[in-house]
């Protein structure tokens, strides 16, 4: 059993009587989860098919040409057609296919129209296709993922380089934090959406290297807090009685003054998510982000402005971000409620 | 004509973004941050004492040789007068013809204010006149003689003679235009000129070439040589100086970052050429900049724009209908034409260890679905392009029909290079690498298209990644032959040219334009041969033989080509009764390089008032919707 402090507790609590935050976390969890399900709910390939008296699970599987359902072809099957065979035929086959039975990439053409699609029950195209002919709920779905991913792994690339940083200049003081103020003084002035920019144009990014330049241009914002929150930590008593009993200055910044600026953390972690999954669809809105066909809300935005005559395309993915930045700005409001030590502000 | 070729893909963007001018690329210079700063032109003699050059007398027995017997092309009925509006989405970054940044999208319209010694007549593919009235070849089969126009001047009315056209050499040797591809050109293509007399010049080139093709080839322009001072602040002095052309328009007037104008030359000798007549009819060109082609349109349905390319589907099935379209008030048409196609397709790098098996590449060749792209994607608009080398008259090889999507054969090409087994994702594997190859491109445009023909080549085990980038970036990557699959198309020339494509000469080394690395001694052989031959017939069928072998070989996928015009006009613009002539480019081109197929059209004032009149009654107009397959080839 784990026992959690009575002061992390406190703040639990505190956060659940934020409602609206804390709806916008469990909102926010199950979406992820969902997200992460992905395959499960939004495929092309089936859940289950029987056929023959044996059962298929293609899901996780490694691809299964048509021959395997008697079909004659050796690529990928197509289990939509395969379905509406089976029904055809009557036998014992049958077809379990996921609520919306494309992946982000194919492309559903149709006879005698042209894509975009309109959203449809019947073609179970729930919000329609994009100018290509692919179902925008997939292409939401995974490029959400694909979004909080990313802004997940750059959150904590970005925040373990500012923190060790930042942490160091206020701990050590003196010449090694001049050098590092002047250093991130300059490399903040460097305008990173430009730079990413040139350098995309220049090579054919990828989540690393796109990870990579991003955390290269971005871990500064946090050292600025760690720098003076360490600088106020350090001077406390309590760092006195451990440097007194003899403890290192390596036991010192982890087990004694980084614990203690946890709130500080804690309380940006939101808004960095946030600021991450902006950025990647600012990029791939200008093009300059993860190369194409990668499913992403920022080259939907731009199919969707460009193709105002089809007006489901900018509407979903515009609400999606809406609610979805509307949520996490909800949770980090509360967290910087449950962690701040005073109740109530009195302003005199 | 010796001029730079544009580079393909900013005509590409032009065309294909739909916009009437103007390239795409880098946000323009823009007028000082204060306002708008206005050129106008208040002197073209900036040269007290031009240059003059001693004369040589003529060899004898020259045959002199014209044409007049072809047809003119334009309408009689044309009306003179009005402006013509269009729109830029960029503001060109100077009004130079050469030096660094003059080979923009705008170059176009700035090297039309100029006319060449000859042209190709664009329904007959003869020689006809410009300035020079008569031309004659001379022994050598490497000089050309020309006896000039005597009626030509500038448009600032100076004659135009002899000297201004030996000055063009001087000027295009200089280091001071800097510009490596002009100085390069009139010293290693161009090797002289001589003056004869005041009205008579001989040009000398490097190579024997085809009567009809030298003409073209050596053929160049005067330059203004009491405009001109050259010195090493040329580039920076006449930057914003509008030249004297002469060609039917001079630019008059430039608000920088905003607007270009060109004034109509009132007393333009060319007026009395027979195949000038009846031409370039608006008093004045109007070039706006709009930065956005969607905005462009609004200003177009407004009326403030006068006509619209809507070549792309979207444009031509989404946006060209509606109320506007079906009370009249604006026409459409579709003009088919007959001229050198882009070669829009894949470029195979077979320097690449998996593309060297041509199994693998004619696998390729089957497992490209292009026909769905063209029908679904391209609404059936654009059509499957058969070769490299095509709308080439004689030279085009008449029956190479490019290779169908066939999952079969795919699949025996690739089982016989090695592909047989297939990994957990469908895509072919061989000793522990994947069937997968990165295709660059450079328009964002495109990647639609690609897409489509990513999932579909899915089937075939072969997994496309998809590589966008920086228009320039990409084309530096397939100059340094860096590329494995190059999405891209070579923009047409006048005669195919097939050594700079395919001669083992330029394969495996940067900067050149064999970026297939094409390097295959039977095809080496039959291009020097053609290419030194200047007998017509052979030289036309060993052309067959070698598409054939360039077929065989199969490092060039072919897609679509776009074998029309397609625009929407204000009904105030009228054109000839056969709208356009063969090798027209844009039927509503008030002027463009060349003076070949421009200018044809005229504004009826008493229609604008009419139809504008019309419009504020709620009076219609039948619709117009023109389709014109004179010229249509297949």
């Amino acid at each position: 059993m784990i026992r959690f402090a009575p002061q992390t507790i406190k703040q639990w609590k505190r956060f659940r009587s934020i409602k609206r935050g804390y709806y916008s976390l469990v909102v926010m969890v199950a979406l992820l989860a969902l997200s992460v399900l992905a395959e499960l709910l939004v495929n092309s390939r089936a859940l289950i098919v029987r056929y023959e008296g044996q059962y298929y699970f293609p899901t996780y599987s490694a691809f299964l040409p048509g021959r395997t359902f008697g079909l004659d072809y050796d690529y990928e099957t197509n289990y939509r057609d395969l379905k509406a065979a089976f029904a055809q035929s009557g036998g014992t086959n049958w077809v379990l296919l996921p609520p919306v039975p494309y992946n982000a990439f194919e492309t559903d053409f149709r006879d005698g129209a042209f894509p975009p699609y309109p959203p449809s029950i019947a073609t179970r195209h729930y919000l329609g296709t994009d100018v290509t002919g692919r179902d925008i709920v997939a292409r939401l779905l995974y490029g959400f993922r694909l979004a909080m991913a990313f802004a997940v792994i750059l959150l904590a690339c970005n925040y373990v380089v500012g923190i060790a940083i930042g942490c160091a200049m206020g701990f050590w003081g003196g010449a090694f934090d001049l050098f590092f103020q002047r250093l991130i003084e300059i490399w903040s002035n460097v305008p990173f959406l430009y730079v990413i920019m040139i350098i995309a144009s220049v090579i054919v990014p990828n989540f690393g290297t796109l990870v990579v330049a991003m955390v290269v241009f971005g871990w500064m914002s946090m050292t600025w807090y760690m720098r003076t929150v360490t600088y106020k930590e350090k001077a406390r008593e309590y760092v006195s009685a451990a440097r007194a009993l003899g403890a290192s200055n390596v036991r010192i910044v982890f087990r004694h003054i980084l614990p203690n600026t946890i709130s500080i953390i804690v309380t940006f972690i939101p808004f960095s998510i946030a600021a991450g999954v902006t950025a990647l669809t600012a990029l791939d809105y200008l093009g300059f982000g993860l190369p194409p066909p990668t499913p992403s809300w920022g080259e939907l935005l731009s199919q969707g402005t460009a193709n105002l005559h089809a007006p489901w395309i900018v509407t979903s993915v515009v609400a999606a971000m809406t609610v979805v930045l509307l949520m996490v700005a909800y949770i980090g409001e509360a967290i910087r409620e449950a962690f701040d030590p005073k109740q109530f502000s009195y302003y005199a | 004509m010796n001029t730079r070729p544009l580079f393909r893909l900013v005509l590409l963007g032009l065309v294909l973004a739909g916009c009437s001018g103007g390239e795409p690329s880098a946000p323009g210079a823009s007028g000082s941050a204060s306002g708008v700063e206005t050129v106008v032109a208040t002197t073209t003699r900036y040269v007290d004492d031009p240059p003059t050059y001693p004369s040589e007398p003529l060899p004898d027995g020259l045959v002199w040789e014209t044409n007049l017997a072809d047809e003119a092309y334009a309408s009689p009925d044309a009306k003179r007068g009005g402006v013509f509006r269009m729109y830029m989405l960029s503001f060109p970054l100077t009004l130079r013809l050469v030096g660094p940044d003059a080979n923009g999208g705008f170059a176009n319209y700035i090297r039309a204010t100029d006319a060449s010694l000859t042209d190709i007549h664009p329904n007959t593919h003869n020689p006809i006149p410009q300035l020079a009235t008569e031309w004659a070849f001379g022994a050598d089969g490497k000089t050309i003689y020309y006896k000039l126009d005597p009626t030509a001047t500038w448009s600032d009315g100076v004659p135009v003679t002899a000297d201004d056209y030996l000055f063009t050499i001087d000027f295009m040797r200089s280091p001071y235009i800097v510009d490596p591809w002009y100085n390069n050109f009139y010293t290693n293509e161009i090797i002289d000129v001589v003056k004869h007399d005041d009205y008579t010049i001989s040009i000398v080139g490097a190579a024997v070439k085809p009567k009809n093709e030298a003409l073209f080839y050596y053929g160049l322009r005067p330059t203004p040589r009491h405009f001109h001072k050259l010195d090493e602040n040329w580039v920076q002095d006449y930057n914003w100086r509008p030249a004297p052309g002469t060609g039917p328009y001079t630019v008059s007037r430039v608000e920088k970052g905003q607007v270009v104008e060109f004034q109509r030359n009132p007393n333009w000798w060319g007026d009395g050429n027979k195949y000038f007549a009846s031409r370039y009819n608006p008093d004045t060109i109007r070039f706006t900049v709009i930065r956005d082609t969607n905005v462009a349109w609004e200003y177009f349905l407004r009326g403030e724009l006068d006509s619209f390319l809507v070549v792309l589907p979207n444009f031509w099935h989404e946006k060209a209908r509606g109320e506007l379209f079906d009370k009249g008030y604006i026409e459409r048409i579709k003009f088919y034409t007959d001229i050198p196609i882009p070669s829009q397709g894949m470029w195979l790098n077979m320097d690449d260890p998996i593309l060297a098996d041509r199994n693998v590449r004619l696998g390729l060749h089957y497992s490209m679905n292009v026909d769905l792209m063209l029908n679904q994607l391209l609404r059936g608009d654009y059509e499957r392009l058969r070769m490299h080398y095509e709308g080439y008259g004689a030279y085009s090889h008449p029956d190479i029909q490019p290779r169908p999507f066939d999952l079969a054969k795919a699949d025996e090409h690739f089982r016989a290079a090695g592909w047989t087994q297939r990994g957990p994702d469908g895509i072919r594997v061989k000793d522990g690498r994947r069937l997968s190859f990165n295709v660059v491109y450079g328009n964002g445009e495109h990647t639609a298209r690609l897409v489509v023909l990513r999932e579909e080549a899915r089937k075939a085990g072969v997994e496309l990644n998809l590589q966008l980038q920086d228009a320039s970036a990409y084309f530096k990557q397939i100059q340094e032959k860096k590329h494995q699959i190059g999405w891209m198309a070579w923009s047409p020339q006048h005669i195919p040219a097939f050594w700079e494509h395919y001669h083992s000469d330029n394969a495996h080394i940067p900067q050149t334009n064999n970026i297939t690395a094409t390097d295959d001694p039977e095809l080496d052989a039959l291009i020097i041969e053609q290419r030194d031959t200047p007998d017509y017939e052979t030289r036309i069928r060993l052309a067959h033989e070698i598409q054939q072998r360039i077929h065989d070989i199969g490092a060039f996928i072919p897609m679509y080509k776009v074998p029309y015009t397609r625009e929407a006009y204000w009904r105030w613009l009228k054109l000839p009764e056969h709208h356009g002539v063969r090798m027209t480019q844009i039927l509503f081109d008030p002027i463009s390089e060349n003076l070949r197929t421009d200018g044809l059209f005229w504004i009826d004032e008493d229609v604008k008032r009419e139809t504008l009149e019309a419009r504020a009654a709620g009076r219609t107009f039948p619709p117009v919707n023109i389709v014109d397959e004179t010229w249509r080839v297949d």
